[in-house]
């Protein structure tokens, strides 16, 4: 069925006719291809479509949150009378402290599809094909990697009639180049426009394989301190793990580390970082959050002081409260970034009403990355990727993680050998306090490893700490 | 055994492997998964979500030309699957393969089997669960006290009803129930914080939750974590020193060090844009040999077992249909089997060993672990610290990770003791690092417990994420002559 204001407006009115009081309800019809390759060669192709319908229920506290594959009306007139029947009765739920009351219009929706998007299948494997022959051509031995692309239509529609239809379409590739087992370098392109598109593929395959050459000959990388530069790919890691913090379930469940440090200093004062639906090339845009209320920026870290968590209605009232009994202060407010879905990893835990980014977008700094390799007078390492980062204490911001692909070492504002085998094992408010340099140049990360889409440049750290596992 | 056609997912599983094949596909395969899931989270005792879920779909994956190409749909209607099949097989004649891929021939059945589940969880009701909660919050209380600051448990329920067939004559039919529970907790005392995170799972009913002792199970872990935080001091040995690890430690070496680079996908490269690729890749040129490599001492059998029933990686038949048996991964210290789905042991010239698995119905079928493990030595636990003069026993761990390679890892110590002139004192020590590699750890290992314990995982890989239940355990093991660097 098609997505509808009448099917939103259906399923609103039935869920009110069952006895809820406040609801959401989100539809999603999402058309989206994938293309893994490695080896040089393409070896799946993939294509998902997927039609489904989340909805929250509530009555006073009580919370039902509901999820339904292929909606139609029959179907929902199907599920809702069955599950909302005892909604009274469900266990109040700790974080539903309402939704948005106020009612919205909305102006102008953002463009945020490029139309050639629907074509794209004709074109995608020749343009991974391009990606992998420039590699080639630099010297690679084998090229791996994923592209995805898609259109999505989302519906929402509040009980306080808030929301509306919205679609958008978007891409992101990973390409990691190997010039042997154990040198490799990677490259990420991600947006939503498809202008010029061939040769941003042709240049990331490219750019990660000259990666992986230089990281030819790497030796063993030795443990100690020292000033680091991170490419906007291990920053939207490392840099993401810090932000997403500033969300107040991640404080309550004990996995930020900035739960403490709301109006302190975090970073030097060019630190300055935002959530931005509004951007029209950020994958997570969209012209209103799940409640209804409008995009915004919101500033989370102005200046280096960590000014705003990001908030839901609920979450807005439930910091209101905190801030009264510890200061005497009220007045916290929705940030606009309510989402309904999965709190933690897409398809695993919880799905209910919480706070969630859309896109962190961070102000350029003023050095060009060959600046940051010629100002490092002091030995230095420049980490081009990484992956595993954990934790042994999120409130501390204690963990590590592992870079992958060129890393290189830099001495008297040079590169001078490319290492490997090294792991960052640091603090993460120690990580943000000690940034030194931010680079000029802000590209948009999405992979395994940056799950929110991250405008982030270059940063440089300094007085890391690297270590290295023992025979 | 003739599977009974039993409802609509299953006709149209069967219609679209004999439409696809009429239309050109030289292999099908589909799968149509009911999953039924029943979650429950909550912290310090209060309710942050309650969520019961049933989706139904088919996923459908072709060779067509020597490309491969994955659909899925939950429309299920026969116009919305003959879309779904005639998509797919465009899109594997797009991958223009130089070399085609071609899958191992193996033996198929047609066969059903079921998780063992004396008590569905489906039959308890909503208020019998949410009592296991209340009596657990009120223990860790009262026993944990008010140190024990978070405590948020995540409690999984999942039921899957699948039908697989392939046109290589697969039948499959099957009813898998998992439970798993995810605790994360944070202690303080005098403003130092630990943290816990556990899990729990198995292949069963609700039965597991009495069965298993797992609301003892958490108390345990609550009072340790207090211990822990509250008198567990930094200690600097003297390198090297000798470590005995837990079943549990014992896991996660296993499945990091030896489950992930078994992966035969990642060996030959295929996950190398996402979870890496393996050192095993440079150990040996030409066809795999068991027993020609060595990988760890004498002592060590490191086992991948998807059929072992109490584990929650139990499977009986791949979701390739292949017959699903124990894969003796490292056998007495020599690198002896591979996990291998049909691809990649065609490029090994050899049979599936059923390590074929994907999350849902809407997922590609990737080469996994189930329930790798430690296996058992001949040494009472006491045994293993006797002849230690210094040396560290780690019973639980907070961070790891290990390089894309699988070969640099790094588990660091949670619940932990100095062992002493050959025995295990009180004395708990704070955050201490094994940064070894996997060579340090397995070549270094002189002694295997008797024991056995195999938490549960939830293990990640592929892109788009599929994370499948998993167990990782065994027995405690001791490890000879290696640094500890010490936690802050």
């Amino acid at each position: 069925m098609e997505l509808s204001n009448e099917l939103l407006q259906f399923t609103v009115d039935l869920c009110k006719q069952e006895g809820a009081k406040d609801v959401v309800v989100k539809a999603v019809q999402n058309d989206e291809h994938q293309i893994r390759f490695s080896n040089s060669q393409i070896d799946i192709l993939k294509q998902w479509f997927c039609n489904t319908m989340d909805i929250l229920a509530t009555r006073g506290k009580h919370v039902k949150f509901l999820s339904i594959q292929t909606p139609s009306k029959p179907k929902i007139k199907a599920i809702i009378p069955k599950a909302l029947k005892n909604l009274a009765s469900e266990p109040k739920s700790i974080l539903y402290w309402g939704i948005e009351k106020k009612h919205h219009t909305y102006p102008q929706y953002p463009e945020l599809v490029d139309h050639e998007i629907g074509n794209f299948i004709d074109r995608a494997p020749d343009y991974v094909n391009a990606a992998i022959q420039s590699s080639i051509e630099v010297g690679s031995q084998k090229v791996a990697g994923v592209l995805y692309w898609g259109k999505k239509s989302t519906g929402v529609l509040t009980s306080n009639g808030n929301g509306g239809i919205y679609s958008s379409s978007y891409y992101r590739m990973t390409v990691r180049s190997f010039f042997d087992a154990e040198s490799s370098g990677q490259d990420i392109i991600a947006g939503r426009s498809l202008q010029n598109i061939e040769s941003k593929f042709i240049e990331a395959g490219q750019n990660s394989a000259e990666i992986a050459k230089m990281a030819v000959n790497g030796v063993q990388g030795n443990a100690g301190y020292y000033d680091v530069i991170l490419s906007p790919t291990v920053a939207g890691n490392i840099f993401g793990e810090l932000v997403f913090g500033a969300n107040p379930l991640m404080i309550l469940f004990g996995i930020s580390s900035v739960g403490e440090k709301v109006g302190k200093q975090i970073g030097p004062e060019n630190l300055t970082v935002s959530d931005d639906p509004t951007h029209p090339e950020g994958i997570g845009s969209y012209p209103f959050d799940i409640e209804g209320i409008p995009a915004k920026p919101t500033p989370i870290i102005e200046n280096g002081k960590l000014v705003n968590l990001l908030h839901n209605t609920s979450t807005a009232k439930i910091w209101s409260l905190l801030g009264f009994i510890r200061k005497g202060k009220i007045g916290t407010k929705s940030t606009g970034n309510s989402n309904l879905g999965y709190i933690m990893t897409e398809g695993i835990g919880p799905r209910t009403l919480f706070p969630k980014p859309s896109n962190f977008v961070y102000n350029p700094g003023d050095s060009s990355l060959q600046e940051m390799i010629e100002n490092s007078q002091k030995p230095t390492i420049y980490l081009t990727s990484n992956w595993y980062t954990r934790y042994t204490n999120y409130i501390e911001g204690t963990f590590s993680t592992i870079p992958r692909d060129g890393s290189f070492l830099i001495e008297n504002g040079e590169i001078k050998q490319s290492i490997r085998k090294i792991r960052l094992s640091d603090n993460l408010l120690r990580i943000s306090a000690n940034v030194s340099a931010i680079g000029k140049n802000v590209p948009q990360i999405q992979w395994w490893e940056v799950r929110i889409p991250t405008f982030i440049p270059a940063i440089k750290v300094e007085n890391c700490h690297i270590t290295t596992a023992t025979d | 055994m003739k599977v009974s056609r039993m409802n609509d997912g299953f006709d149209l599983v069967e219609y679209g492997v004999d439409f696809a094949e009429q239309h050109g596909a030289s292999y099908v395969e589909a799968r149509f998964i009911n999953r039924y899931d029943e979650n429950y989270t909550l912290r310090n005792g209060s309710v942050i979500g309650i969520l019961e879920t049933e989706s139904l779909g088919v996923g459908i994956r072709v060779i067509s030309d020597g490309g491969v190409a994955f659909g899925s749909t939950d429309q299920l209607t026969k116009q919305n699957l003959e879309n779904t099949v005639l998509r797919v097989i465009k899109l594997a004649k797009l991958a223009q393969r130089k070399d085609p891929i071609v899958f191992s021939a193996e033996k198929f059945e047609e066969t059903k089997w079921n998780t063992p589940v004396k008590q569905e969880f489906q039959e308890i009701s909503k208020e019998d669960k949410l009592r296991f909660f209340k009596t657990v919050e009120k223990r860790q209380k009262r026993e944990a006290g008010r140190a024990l600051k978070n405590r948020l448990l995540y409690l999984d329920m999942l039921k899957d009803h699948k039908y697989y067939m392939n046109n290589e004559g697969a039948k499959i039919e099957s009813t898998n129930s998992v439970i798993s529970l995810f605790g994360y907790f944070t202690a303080k005392v005098r403003n130092r914080t630990e943290q816990r995170q556990l899990g729990l799972g198995a292949a069963k009913g609700w039965e597991w939750i009495t069965e298993q002792n797992i609301e003892d199970h958490i108390i345990r872990e609550s009072l340790a974590l207090v211990n822990t935080t509250a008198n567990a001091k930094s200690y600097e040995f003297q390198n090297p020193v000798d470590v005995v690890v837990s079943g549990e430690v014992a896991g996660i070496m296993c499945h990091e060090n030896v489950g992930h680079p078994s992966e035969a996908d990642r060996i030959l490269g295929r996950e190398g844009a996402q979870a890496g690729e393996s050192f095993y890749r440079n150990l040996w040129e030409g066809d795999f040999q068991p027993g020609k490599i060595r990988i760890g001492s004498d002592c060590v059998t490191v086992v991948d077992d998807p059929t072992y029933s109490e584990n929650a990686g139990y499977y009986l038949y791949d979701d390739e249909g292949v017959k699903a048996r124990p894969r003796k991964l490292i056998k007495d210290g020599m690198l002896n089997d591979l996990l291998m789905n049909r691809e990649f042991a065609a490029r090994f010239n050899c049979n599936s060993s059923a390590a074929s698995r994907a999350y849902a119905y809407d997922r590609e079928p990737l080469t996994r672990m189930a329930n790798t493990y430690m296996a058992p030595g001949d040494f009472e636990q006491e045994e293993l610290f006797q002849d230690i003069q210094e040396g560290l026993y780690m019973k639980s761990f907070t961070e790891w990770n290990i390089d894309d390679r699988r070969f640099q890892s790094k588990y660091v110590g949670l619940e932990c003791y100095l062992i002493k002139n050959g025995e295990l004192t009180s004395q708990q020590i704070r955050r201490p690092i094994l940064e070894l590699t996997t060579f340090g750890i397995f070549q270094n290992v002189d002694a295997v417990g008797k024991g056995y314990f195999a938490p549960y995982g939830s293990c990640g890989k592929g892109d788009p994420m599929q994370a499948v239940s998993v167990s990782m355990g065994g027995a405690h093991f001791r490890i000879r002559n290696v640094r500890v660097g010490r936690g802050l």
